[in-house]
């Protein structure tokens, strides 16, 4: 039931995983290897929708990768390697011939340092709705102003919409992305430690955007900020080296967890 | 109490400054030396050529033309643009003895509006080759003697003044200082009026786009309600300019400069008409340029049609050296490098057509698609050496594959299409190393992002790495092409020659026609091994030609870089 790795004792991945809303995607016993070196072990997660499910875990312990795997973004590297399922309803997103297009269409992704592409900001955001439908002008203006809208940005960029989106600052960029990402209106929004390129101010916003998703999208969010996990998800999943050690609602994994090891790391008493 | 690491500190401070001082005055020398070095350079070349002028006196008789050589020089057409007479034809009267009976011709003289025909006659034992000739407007008309007794000539009729009769004429100045045309050349346009106005207009679009004054834009306002009369009034200019300046090169680049200003004017008015509508001030430029679709973008191909056009639609200068003038084997200073300078432009142009698409095609596949197996490293590892395989051994794989018929050959012979593919064959290995270099440094979380918002490999490709990777690729083939347009060496083995009175034929290789050709470093070449001193100074004339060639050519590859790196890094 567990090992002992460095001195540490480390559980297996759990298998208490429940939810109270609607399953939206489920992982089951996923296991990756980078070459030889494995990075996840029989890895388990329900995440339900309309939520936000937080991943938490020192550096290095697959967060990241796990939530790479779930749009398939770890294809891009090629000597990543998987083994499990992941299914978000009758679509098995782990399949060979999955349709990879359709999947990142409705699940999108956020990444650590804002990358918005560099193109003007109006076609930062309708790139992706132009890729997939072919809208007139008119009904491309209406989705980007929406888009920037609820990403909450439109204020501060509406004036401005053909200069460039990298000229904006870190804050706005990662926000750029976010309305980029919900274009094409996703089912699922992936972030991956959205807020570790930007100061307090601009994490509070994002922090307020995502809880204002969370009403039409499902949200993963990785971070490194207890607090954040804290004040921003539904459900929090602790992993370590590669673990998912302990899953379940934030206030119960903040309040009274199971684990020894997730009381020391969420209090900081942990190494 | 004293630390050791103080110590350690002052010694070593004291050496960074030494190192300091030394590294800065080293480089500071050497790059004064290589200024002092390059101003010599232009000073010995620019001076003599352009600046004092060249004077010489040119000898009559060479060895095959025994006798003696005459210039005559016309001030006035005798025809008008139309092509009607005015006043008599001129006539000249030769008369010579020929072995006790004297001998008489006449030859009518045709003076054309016509530019550039040069139809030089010939008196030898048979008699003279012609009866009349139509020369060009500016062209001088020369009469050669391979008697051994003196030819008498002089006019029979037509407008005074009429001929200089001088065996020995003496030039006063040299070619390149003088004869320029601005605008207007003998009371015609230089180019068409509609591609100059054409240019006129692109000229404006720039300003308009960079630094419009607000006395423009609110006078631009009337328009705001016209977008589309504007737009196809400008697109009926561009097709009006074909139509009746010809489908030249020129009238291309006059169309084009008018399609391009629809672009910018109309991306203008369309924000002037979007920031109306959210009630602001459409004269302010610093809102206004927010609100240009795209600005950059159409600046930038705005400034590159411009600084083609500038090139080639003669608006400001026509310079005869370059465009008029054939070489002249008994004259070096009223030699010319046309044939050489449009010899050069074909071979570049074919060269890039023929090798950018393949090269950037085989990059992208070697570093977006390929596998990394054996294969393809060996791949990469052949192009690499490729790049490093010397310029006469591309000319003899061209004179294999392109010129000679037979066996794998293609049989193109001596020609501008062989010549111009074997400059491509060599540009590839430069292009795609280049390239895949620009491909590589394009961040990878560009790519993911762009496969976040469901873009499949080719869209990747083709709407954010190539884009991003564009300056790099760019610099790359300019400079490859920078490179094959001045050697000599592998157009040698294929075959250009020393002397073209015509202009290059690009697809005399194909189709048949007059295959010969040259380019400008091929003429230098010759040039220089002349033992005349007067063609050495026509040789710099060339070699400063290539330069600024090649100064345009790197201009237009640091603009666009600047352009694509702002876009990247802003």
């Amino acid at each position: 039931m567990s090992e002992e790795i460095g001195g540490e004792v480390v559980p297996d991945s759990t298998r208490e995983l429940n939810i109270d809303g609607e399953l939206d995607i489920m992982i089951e016993d996923l296991d990756l290897w980078y070459g030889t070196k494995q990075a996840l072990y029989g890895v388990s997660l329900p995440i339900a929708r309309n939520s936000v499910t937080a991943l938490i875990g020192p550096s290095g312990c697959g967060k990241s990768t796990l939530l790479r795997t779930i749009n398939r973004m770890n294809d891009l590297i090629p000597i990543c390697k998987y083994e499990g399922t992941i299914t978000k309803g009758d679509v098995v997103i782990t399949d060979k011939g999955a349709d990879l297009v359709e999947l990142r269409k409705s699940i999108g992704m956020v990444f650590q340092r804002p990358n918005p592409f560099p193109k003007s900001i109006y076609d930062n955001v309708g790139y992706g709705v132009r890729l997939h439908h072919q809208p007139t002008r008119d009904e491309l203006d209406a989705i980007v102003e929406k888009s920037l809208k609820r990403a909450a940005i439109w204020n501060e960029v509406a004036d401005r919409l053909h200069d460039l989106g990298t000229s904006l600052s870190g804050g706005q960029q990662q926000r750029l992305c976010i309305a980029r990402t919900i274009a094409i209106e996703p089912d699922v929004i992936l972030m991956d430690e959205p807020c570790s390129a930007l100061d307090p101010i601009a994490t509070a916003a994002i922090e307020e955007l995502i809880l204002e998703l969370k009403k039409d999208f499902t949200v993963v969010i990785v971070t490194h900020s207890m607090s954040q996990a804290a004040r921003v998800s539904d459900y929090t999943g602790f992993m370590y080296l590669g673990r998912m050690v302990e899953f379940n609602k934030t206030e119960k994994i903040f309040s009274e967890p199971d684990q020894e090891l997730t009381q020391r790391y969420i209090t900081g008493r942990f190494g | 109490m004293k630390k050791d690491i103080d110590l350690l500190k002052k010694r070593n401070r004291k050496r960074r400054d030494l190192m300091e001082r030394a590294g800065s005055t080293g480089l500071a020398l050497s790059g004064f030396i290589g200024l002092m070095f390059l101003s010599v350079l232009v000073w010995q070349i620019a001076v003599p050529t352009f600046i004092e002028g060249e004077t010489g006196q040119i000898e009559p008789a060479s060895e095959f033309i025994p006798v003696s050589e005459y210039v005559l020089k016309w001030d006035h057409p005798t025809v008008d643009d139309d092509g009607a007479l005015i006043g008599d034809p001129v006539v000249l009267e030769l008369t010579w003895d020929d072995g006790g009976t004297e001998r008489t011709h006449s030859i009518a003289v045709t003076v054309t509006s016509e530019r550039n025909l040069r139809e030089d006659i010939v008196i030898n034992a048979s008699g003279v080759s012609t009866e009349a000739v139509e020369v060009g407007k500016k062209t001088k008309f020369y009469i050669q003697s391979s008697l051994e007794v003196p030819v008498d000539i002089h006019q029979a009729s037509g407008p005074v003044p009429a001929a200089d009769e001088t065996g020995s004429p003496t030039v006063s100045s040299f070619v390149i200082s003088a004869d320029v045309s601005v605008v207007v050349d003998d009371g015609r346009f230089v180019s068409h009026p509609l591609t100059m106005v054409a240019w006129l207009m692109l000229v404006f679009v720039v300003a308009l786009l960079s630094f419009p004054m607000p006395a423009v834009l609110s006078a631009m306002e009337a328009l705001l309600n016209r977008q589309a009369a504007v737009r196809y009034t400008l697109y009926g200019l561009a097709a009006g300019t074909l139509a009746l300046a010809g489908f030249t090169l020129e009238a291309w680049l006059g169309a084009g400069c008018w399609t391009m200003s629809a672009v910018g004017i109309n991306r203008t008015l369309q924000g002037m008409e979007r920031l109306k509508s959210q009630g602001r001030d459409v004269t302010q430029f610093d809102r206004l340029k927010h609100s240009i679709t795209n600005r950059e973008g159409v600046l930038m191909w705005s400034r590159m049609l411009l600084v083609f056009s500038t090139l080639f639609i003669p608006l400001l200068i026509d310079v005869p050296f370059l465009t008029e003038r054939y070489q002249d084997i008994f004259q070096p200073y009223a030699s010319g490098i046309r044939s050489a300078f449009f010899g050069t432009i074909w071979v570049m142009g074919i060269a890039m057509v023929v090798s950018m698409p393949v090269s950037i095609g085989a990059a992208i596949y070697l570093e977006e698609y390929a596998a990394p197996t054996k294969t393809t490293k060996l791949i990469q590892a052949l192009v690499t050496n490729l790049a490093g395989v010397p310029s006469i051994v591309f000319g003899m794989f061209g004179l294999a594959i392109f010129v000679k018929q037979g066996g794998i050959g293609l049989g193109l012979g001596p020609s501008i299409l062989a010549a111009g593919l074997t400059m491509g064959v060599m540009a590839m290995p430069i292009i795609v190393l280049a390239s895949q270099e620009a491909l590589r440094s394009v961040p990878t979380s560009l790519r993911e992002s762009a496969y976040g918002v469901g873009c499949t490999q080719w869209q990747v490709t083709r709407d954010h790495v190539l884009p991003s990777a564009m300056p790099g690729i760019m610099t790359g083939s300019i400079l490859a092409m920078s490179r094959i347009m001045g050697e000599a060496a592998p157009l040698v083995v294929v075959g250009a020659a020393a002397l073209v009175l015509f202009d290059p034929e690009p697809l005399a290789g194909l189709l048949g026609g007059n295959k010969g050709f040259t380019v400008i470093p091929i003429q230098i070449y010759f040039w220089t091994s002349e033992p005349e001193h007067a063609w050495h100074s026509m040789a710099a004339a060339a070699s400063i030609t290539l330069i600024l060639l090649l100064a345009a050519m790197n201009s237009v590859a640091i603009v666009l870089r600047q352009h694509f790196r702002k876009r990247l890094n802003s």
